[in-house]
């Protein structure tokens, strides 16, 4: 970020301080007149010296250096905003002494989501200062108060800065494992698929043609067989992987909602899945309109991924539809991820629509809040029924061959995910 | 001035949990001292005891600014949330109370309520000069406690503070110069003496605080700049 210098005007008032020792002098000097009474005149005195010995230029204005360490983090990391001051006239030590009558108070107010880390104010004319975001999202940092006060902090020149942006990503959960198509498309990629190709991965052994290579000859098939042996491997290969993030409802607590577990989850989802160079996109479903990304390769991509999810928020708009997704966003064969926690029923049938197309479809269930639970027997019934709606949404998925595993946030991705990470996941024959 | 040394550091645990005694014991020294001037200030302007009850009434007043001031010094420091919402109603109300303290000028009150009271009983300039120099020092210290400064900072204003500890005096010793005449153009004419020269220091005094010394350091060399101090 560019280290700008911004030149903020000085509103100048008095201090609190002072107005104390302005209503001392000025009662003094009023009680000492109608009493005639000269002592109280001189009870005056020392306020009064006070205020008129404290009396300095007051420079206009300030100039006021703000910088942020990044303008990108992650959730619960730190930030760190570098604040500088400076005469607005010939700078530091230019002779005029203002700048060594006064010193800077700077007070951060943070935005939402953020929390000072140690002292939200510091003292000098350079400072830094700490914020955390709590929870992801694209927001301001805050405000910034600067406070100029004279030597004997008589006056008070106040000024106000809005500090910069700040976008936050969901912080990725742990995963390491990965769960990969039976039947993947012909593309160069680490996983290894069930054709035989050029990989490192020993899948056979065949009698050997003209045309193969004599290093991969097997020497002791071939001594057992009596006749020339080749080895054989496994081609390596990619997939598509798109991630759908559910954000049609937020539920549960703040920080650790549905909406927050999908995008953590989806978060280490691009993370794994890129690392194995495979083409990784993402979609976030919303009532607001569908924003998606095509899948593709590298580190950027991750970061695109997160940019994407960001524009996520949960809100309805009614009408929303998901068959306008071009192919590029959903292309055929693609592995689909969903985290979601199946709330919606409209979402579940666009599932449903989308296995029954062919998709092979992977449902990580971020649900981890229930409705609160009250005496009442018209309550209680109310959530036996919703705990069987959820079943029900749950097991008609799996009828249709879509597995469904439950996620809190707490744990490793690896966790949920270890049944199908063994063995490749098959693939479905329907049409595309 | 010298910015390049003057550098803010973030805090650091570390350092304030090694210097949070000694932090904790300057910082609860200053409010404890306003208090306790407070204090004498309320019972020496109480005393000579006064039959009127408008005295009665003052006197509360006084009291009340002292313990307000006193309770805003003491409980100052407790951050407010800036969402009180889905918060149990004690909580609320121990919420309400204390942004409550902090809003009326209690010092302001705690003077004006003195030294009225001082007028309401016939004492003699000494009495009242000592009541002016204690507010005075009361306002000081309240100052020290609010700003968390030590006392240190008060040092260069020490020429300013004893030359104002002098007019005091001379204050007082107009009030006890014997009439020249009876009546009251004579006492107005010393208040209008004691006055002027007031108002005649306090003219010179911008002039006077800029020669060698006065301030605390010699003319032409900078202060030392303040390291930064996180404050919270």
């Amino acid at each position: 970020m560019p280290d700008d210098r911004t030149e903020l005007a000085l509103h100048w008032r008095l201090s609190r301080h002072a107005r104390r020792l302005l209503t001392l002098a000025l009662a003094g000097i009023f009680i000492a007149t109608l009493a005639r009474r000269p002592e109280f005149a001189g009870a005056a005195a020392p306020a009064f010296l006070l205020l008129a010995a404290g009396r300095g230029i007051r420079p206009p204005a300030i100039s006021v250096s703000v910088r942020a360490s990044t303008s990108r983090t992650f959730e619960g990391e730190t930030v760190t905003l570098f604040l500088s001051a400076a005469d607005t006239g010939a700078g530091p030590g230019d002779g005029s002494g203002s700048g060594a009558e006064y010193t800077v108070r700077w007070t951060v107010h943070p935005g939402r989501g953020l929390d000072p880390v140690g002292a939200a104010a510091a003292d000098g004319w350079r400072a830094q200062l700490l914020l955390r975001p709590e929870r992801w999202g694209r927001r301001r940092l805050g405000t910034l108060e600067v406070v100029l006060r004279d030597r004997w902090r008589l006056t008070e020149g106040h000024a106000r800065l809005g500090l910069p942006r700040l976008d936050c990503y969901p912080h990725p959960a742990e995963q390491r494992t990965r769960v990969v198509l039976s039947r993947l498309p012909n593309r160069l990629g680490e996983h290894p698929a069930r054709s035989w190709g050029e990989g490192t991965e020993f899948a056979g052994v065949r009698e050997y043609v003209p045309g193969d290579r004599q290093r991969s000859i097997n020497w002791p098939a071939s001594t057992r067989r009596g006749r020339l042996q080749v080895n054989m491997f496994a081609a390596e290969r990619s997939q598509d992987v798109v991630l759908l993030a559910d954000a049609t409802s937020d539920v549960g607590e703040p920080g650790s909602s549905a909406l927050d577990l999908a995008l953590r989850g989806a978060a280490a989802a691009a993370r794994a899945y890129l690392d194995a160079r495979d083409r990784v996109g993402v979609i976030t479903y919303q009532w607001g309109g569908v924003n998606w990304r095509g899948p593709g390769l590298g580190k950027r991509q991750f970061y695109k991924i997160i940019d994407v999810m960001l524009a996520s928020d949960a809100g309805w708009v009614q009408g929303m539809s998901f068959r306008r997704l071009p192919r590029a966003a959903l292309p055929p064969g693609a592995f689909v991820i969903v985290f979601s926690p199946l709330l919606d029923q409209r979402f579940v049938e666009t599932l449903r629509d989308m296995r029954e197309r062919g998709f092979t479809i992977f449902v990580i269930d971020v649900l981890n809040a229930e409705p609160p639970a009250r005496p009442g027997i018209t309550d209680r019934l109310a959530r036996r029924i919703w705990k069987m709606e959820q079943e029900a949404i749950r097991f008609s998925l799996r009828e249709l061959g879509i597995p469904v595993v439950g996620w809190d946030g707490s744990q490793p991705l690896d966790l949920p995910l270890a049944p199908y990470t063994r063995r490749p996941l098959t693939h479905s024959g329907a049409r595309r | 001035m010298n910015q390049s040394a003057d550098s803010g550091r973030p805090p650091a645990a570390a350092a304030q949990t090694a210097r949070a005694p000694v932090v904790a014991k300057r910082a609860a020294r200053a409010p404890a001292a306003a208090i306790l001037l407070g204090a004498a200030a309320a019972v020496w302007s109480a005393i000579p005891g006064s039959p009127k009850a408008l005295a009665g009434i003052v006197l509360f007043v006084v009291v009340t600014c002292v313990v307000g001031s006193a309770l805003r010094l003491s409980l100052g420091w407790i951050p407010l949330p800036d969402s009180t919402f889905m918060l149990s109603v004690p909580i609320r109300a121990w919420l309400a109370f204390l942004g409550m303290i902090r809003v009326p000028p209690w010092e302001e009150g705690t003077v004006l309520a003195a030294l009225w009271l001082e007028v309401l009983h016939p004492a003699r300039p000494w009495h009242t000069a000592v009541l002016a120099a204690v507010l005075t020092a009361y306002l000081l210290a309240t100052h020290l406690a609010d700003s968390g400064a030590s006392a240190d900072a008060l040092r260069p204003q020490m020429p300013v503070l004893a030359a104002g500890v002098c007019l005091l005096a001379l204050g007082a010793a107009f009030a006890m110069l014997p009439a020249i005449t009876p009546g009251g153009g004579s006492a107005l004419l010393r208040v209008v003496a004691a006055i002027a020269v007031i108002i005649a220091a306090g003219l010179a005094m911008p002039h006077l605080s800029k020669r060698p010394g006065l301030s605390g350091r010699p003319a032409g060399v900078a202060r030392q700049p303040r390291r930064a101090t996180p404050a919270g």
